[in-house]
C-alpha cells in the first residue's frame, strides 16, 4: 500500500485525470453510438470505471491517510456488478419480447 | 293559558302534520280526525289566549301593549344575536281567532267535500301544515320567523292549488301563484336585510322603536318600506300582482276558502298593519298603500260583473275586499282594516264554502249551467245570500260595520271617499248577479239541476256556524261588548290600544252607503230577474268596455307578452352568453389550450433510447459549463 502510493505519487495527478476523462468519453461515445443494448451496458461500465479511477486518484493525492476514495471505489464496483446483472436481465426480457436487442427498433415509449 | 304560552298553538297543527305524514296512511280515514282534533285544540287554546288578553286589558287598561316571549336562537358574541319569539297583541289576537276558527270549519267541511279524493290524507296533512305556518306567522315577533313562515304559507298555497295535479290548468295556476308571489317576497327579504343592517335586530318592535327614534337613515327606511310593501302586495294579490288569485281557484274549494279568502291573502294586510308606524314615518308611505288599495278595489269590482265562473266572481270580490283593507291602512285606520279582515274572513270563507257546496252538488261552476238551486239547496242558498249581502254591505251584517268604519275614515279625503262610494253599488250589483244566476230563476242545465241535492250535514254545519258569525260578528264594534268582557271600549280598543278608538257612527254615511248598496241590489234584481235581456243589451251597448272586462283588462296578455318577448328574450341572451362566453371560453378555453399545447409538446417524445441519452449528456455538459462559468 505504502509502496503503491509512493509509486503513484511519482506520476502527476493530471495523468490519472486525463486517463479517466478519456475512458469516460469513450464510454459516452459508446452509449451514444452503439445500437446493441449489450454494448451500451459495456459502455456504461467504462464510464463507471472512469469515475472509480478519479476517486482513487483524488484520494491518493489529497487525503492519503483516510480511505474514503477506496471505499467509494468498492461501492462503485458493487453497484456496477448489480447494475450489470439487472441490465442484462432487462436486455434478456427485451430480446424475448421484441426479438431484438437493437435499441433503435425499441421505440414504443412515445406519443 | 297564559298569553306567553301562545307558542303552543302553532305546534298543535304542526304535530298533526308530522303524524299524518309519518303514519297517516296506516290510520283509519287517513288520520283526518287527528288534524281536526289538533285544529280544535288550537282553536280552544286561541280562545284561552283571548281570555287572558282581555284579563290583561281589564287590569292594565289602554297602556297594555301586548306581551312578548322569546328564546335565544343564535348567539355569536359581538357578532350576531338572534332571538326567536312570539308577540301577542290586539292584531295577533284577531288573527289567531280568525285562522284557528276558519281552519277548523274548513277541515270539518272537507270531510264531506274531499270524501273519496285520491290524495285525501295528503290534503289534510298540508292543511295542518298551512295552519301551523300561518299561526306562527301571526305570532312571530321578529322578521326572520315571519319571513320563513311567510314562505311556508306560500309553499302550502302552491301545493294546495295544485292538488288536482292531473289537471294541467291546476299545475299552471299553482306555478303562477308561486312565482307571482315570489316576486314580492324578494322585496320583503331585501327589506328585512336592509332593516337588519340598519338596526342590528330582527325584532319588529325594536325596529319600529329604532325608526321612531330616527336611528335609520331616511333613504334606507324609504327603500325598506317600499320593498316591504312589495312583499305585502304579492301575498295579498294587490294590483299589479293580482293576476294569481283568480287562477288560484283551480285548487279545491275549501282551500280557496281558507287560504285565498280568510287567511293567507290577508297576511299582507297583517304585515302592513304590524309595521304601519314605519309606513307613517316615510313620506308618501300611506299614500302608496292607499293608491294600490284603491286601484285593486276599483278594477276588481268591475271584473266581478262579467265573470261567469262562480268561484272567480268570489275571487274578484276577495280582491275587492283586500283592496279595501289596504285603503283603510293607507288612511291610517288599521283598526278599520283589522275589523274588515275579521268580518271578511267569516263571510268570504262562507261564500267559498257555499260555492263548493254548489259545485259538489251539481259538478258545475259556470253560472250559465246553474240556476234555481235555492229550492234544492236551501241552507247553501240562504247562507250564500247572507254572505253576498254582507259583502255588499247591507246594514247590521258583519261586512256593513267594517265597510262603514273604512268610509268614515275616508270622510276627510274626498276623492277616496267618492271612489269608494262608486264601488259600493258595483259590488252590490255583482254579488246580486251571482246569487240570482245561481240560486234563482230557471235551471239552465236540466241535468245538473236534477242531480242537485243539499250537501251532507258535515258540510252545511260549518256554513251555518259561519252564517251566524256573519250576522252577529259585526257587533264586536260596540263598546258594550268590551264592557261585557271586562274592559272598556270595543274591538278598536282591543286591537289598537295606543290610540283609543271609538266607534264612529255617522248617520249620513250609514244612510248614504246603504242607499248606494240597495240601489246596486235593486239594479241587480231588475237586470237579472225582471228584465233578463238587460245584461246582454248593456254588453252590446258598451261593447268595447265589455270586451276589456271579459279579457281582464288584457293584463294577463300583457304579462304573457312581456314574458314571451322580454323575459325569455333576456333569458336567451343570457343563455347565449353562458353557453359561449362562460362555458366555451371561460371553462373549456383553458382546458382546450392545455390540450393543444400538450399535443404540440408530445412529439419531443421519440421513444428512441439514444435520443434520451444524448439529451441527458448535453444537459450534464451544459450544467457543468454553467457551473464553471459561475465559479470562474
Amino acid at each position: 500500500m505504502e509502496e503503491a502510493r509512493s509509486v503513484a505519487q511519482q506520476i502527476p495527478l493530471e495523468h490519472f485525470l486525463v486517463l479517466s476523462a478519456i475512458l469516460f468519453s469513450l464510454g459516452v461515445y459508446g452509449v451514444l453510438t452503439r445500437r446493441n443494448a449489450v454494448l451500451i451496458i459495456m459502455s456504461v461500465e467504462l464510464m463507471l470505471n472512469a469515475a472509480a479511477i478519479n476517486m482513487i486518484a483524488f484520494a491518493a493525492y489529497t487525503a492519503p491517510d483516510r480511505f474514503i476514495g477506496m471505499i467509494f471505489a468498492i461501492f462503485i464496483i458493487t453497484i456496477a456488478a448489480a447494475e450489470a446483472g439487472l441490465a442484462l436481465a432487462i436486455v434478456l426480457r427485451l430480446f424475448r419480447n421484441q426479438g431484438t436487442a437493437n435499441v433503435d427498433e425499441v421505440d414504443e415509449l412515445k406519443w | 293559558m297564559n298569553m306567553t304560552d301562545a307558542w303552543i298553538i302553532p305546534l298543535l297543527p304542526a304535530g298533526a302534520f308530522v303524524l299524518l305524514l309519518l303514519v297517516g296512511a296506516y290510520l283509519p280515514r287517513k288520520g283526518d280526525f287527528i288534524a281536526i282534533a289538533a285544529m280544535a285544540a288550537a282553536f280552544v287554546a286561541a280562545l284561552l289566549v283571548v281570555a287572558d288578553f282581555t284579563d290583561a286589558l281589564a287590569e292594565h287598561g289602554a297602556e297594555f301593549a301586548g306581551v312578548s316571549n322569546s328564546i335565544e336562537w343564535i348567539d355569536i358574541p359581538d357578532v350576531l344575536h338572534i332571538d326567536l319569539g312570539i308577540h301577542v297583541d290586539g292584531i295577533t289576537i284577531v288573527m289567531l281567532v280568525v285562522v284557528t276558527f276558519v281552519a277548523l270549519m274548513v277541515q270539518v267541511y272537507s270531510l264531506g267535500y274531499m270524501h273519496g279524493d285520491s290524495r285525501y290524507g295528503w290534503f289534510y296533512a298540508i292543511l295542518s301544515f298551512f295552519a301551523a305556518s300561518m299561526l306562527a306567522l301571526v305570532l312571530a315577533d321578529n322578521f326572520l320567523l315571519l319571513y320563513f313562515t311567510w314562505e311556508l304559507v306560500g309553499l302550502c298555497s302552491y301545493l294546495l292549488i295544485g292538488h288536482y295535479n292531473h289537471l294541467r290548468s291546476a299545475a299552471e295556476a299553482s306555478k303562477k301563484a308561486f312565482i307571482t308571489t315570489r316576486i314580492g317576497d324578494v322585496g320583503l327579504l331585501i327589506a328585512i336585510i336592509l332593516l337588519f343592517k340598519a338596526t342590528g335586530t330582527f325584532n319588529i318592535q325594536e325596529i319600529i322603536h329604532a325608526a321612531e327614534a330616527g336611528e335609520i337613515r331616511s333613504e334606507v327606511l324609504t327603500a325598506s318600506v317600499v320593498l316591504l310593501f312589495l312583499g305585502a302586495m304579492g301575498k295579498s294579490a294587490q294590483f299589479p300582482f293580482h293576476v294569481w288569485l283568480p287562477d288560484a281557484m283551480e285548487g279545491p274549494t275549501p282551500v280557496s276558502a281558507l287560504i285565498h279568502a280568510a287567511t293567507m291573502v290577508v297576511a299582507g294586510v297583517y304585515l302592513v298593519a304590524r309595521t304601519l308606524p314605519l309606513f307613517e314615518l316615510v313620506e308618501g308611505g300611506p299614500e302608496l298603500v292607499l293608491a294600490v288599495g284603491l286601484m285593486t278595489t276599483f278594477i276588481s269590482a268591475l271584473l266581478g260583473l262579467v265573470m261567469t265562473d262562480i268561484k272567480r266572481v268570489i275571487a274578484y270580490s276577495t280582491l275587492n275586499s283586500l283592496g279595501l283593507m289596504f285603503v283603510a291602512l293607507g288612511l291610517g285606520a288599521p283598526g278599520a282594516a283589522m275589523l274588515y279582515l275579521f268580518a271578511h274572513a267569516f263571510f268570504k270563507a262562507m261564500l267559498f264554502l257555499d260555492a263548493g257546496s254548489v259545485i259538489h252538488a251539481t259538478e258545475a261552476q259556470e253560472v250559465d249551467k246553474l240556476g234555481g238551486l235555492l229550492r234544492k239547496m236551501p241552507i247553501t242558498g240562504v247562507t250564500f245570500a247572507l254572505g253576498a249581502l254582507s259583502m255588499a254591505g247591507v246594514p247590521v251584517l258583519a261586512g256593513f260595520w267594517a265597510k262603514d268604519e273604512i268610509l268614515v275614515a275616508a270622510l276627510d279625503n274626498h276623492a277616496v271617499f267618492a271612489l269608494l262610494c262608486l264601488t259600493l253599488p258595483v259590488t252590490a250589483l255583482y254579488m246580486a248577479r251571482v246569487f240570482i244566476l245561481t240560486f234563482l230563476g230557471t235551471p239552465k242545465d236540466e241535468h245538473a239541476f236534477e242531480h242537485a241535492h243539499e250537501s251532507p250535514p258535515l258540510m252545511t254545519a260549518p256554513l251555518v256556524l259561519l252564517g251566524i258569525l256573519t250576522v252577529v260578528g259585526g257587533f264586536v264594534v260596540f263598546d258594550g261588548l268590551g264592557e261585557l268582557m271586562g274592559f272598556p271600549g270595543g274591538i278598536g280598543q282591543v286591537i289598537f290600544l295606543h290610540e283609543p278608538h271609538e266607534l264612529h257612527l255617522d248617520w249620513n254615511v250609514i244612510l248614504g252607503s246603504s242607499a248606494l248598496v240597495i240601489a246596486g241590489l235593486v239594479a241587480g234584481w231588475y237586470a237579472y230577474v225582471v228584465r233578463p235581456s238587460v245584461p246582454a243589451m248593456a254588453a252590446r251597448a258598451l261593447a268595447p268596455i265589455h270586451r276589456l272586462l271579459v279579457n281582464k283588462y288584457y293584463i294577463d296578455d300583457i304579462y304573457q307578452y312581456l314574458i314571451d318577448h322580454v323575459v325569455l328574450g333576456v333569458a336567451r341572451l343570457l343563455s347565449w352568453f353562458d353557453r359561449n362566453v362562460v362555458n366555451d371560453t371561460g371553462i373549456n378555453g383553458p382546458a382546450e389550450t392545455t390540450n393543444g399545447l400538450a399535443y404540440l409538446a408530445k412529439f419531443q417524445q421519440t421513444g428512441k433510447l439514444p435520443n434520451y441519452a444524448l439529451a441527458m449528456i448535453v444537459g450534464v455538459v451544459a450544467l457543468a459549463l454553467v457551473a464553471f462559468s459561475l465559479k470562474g
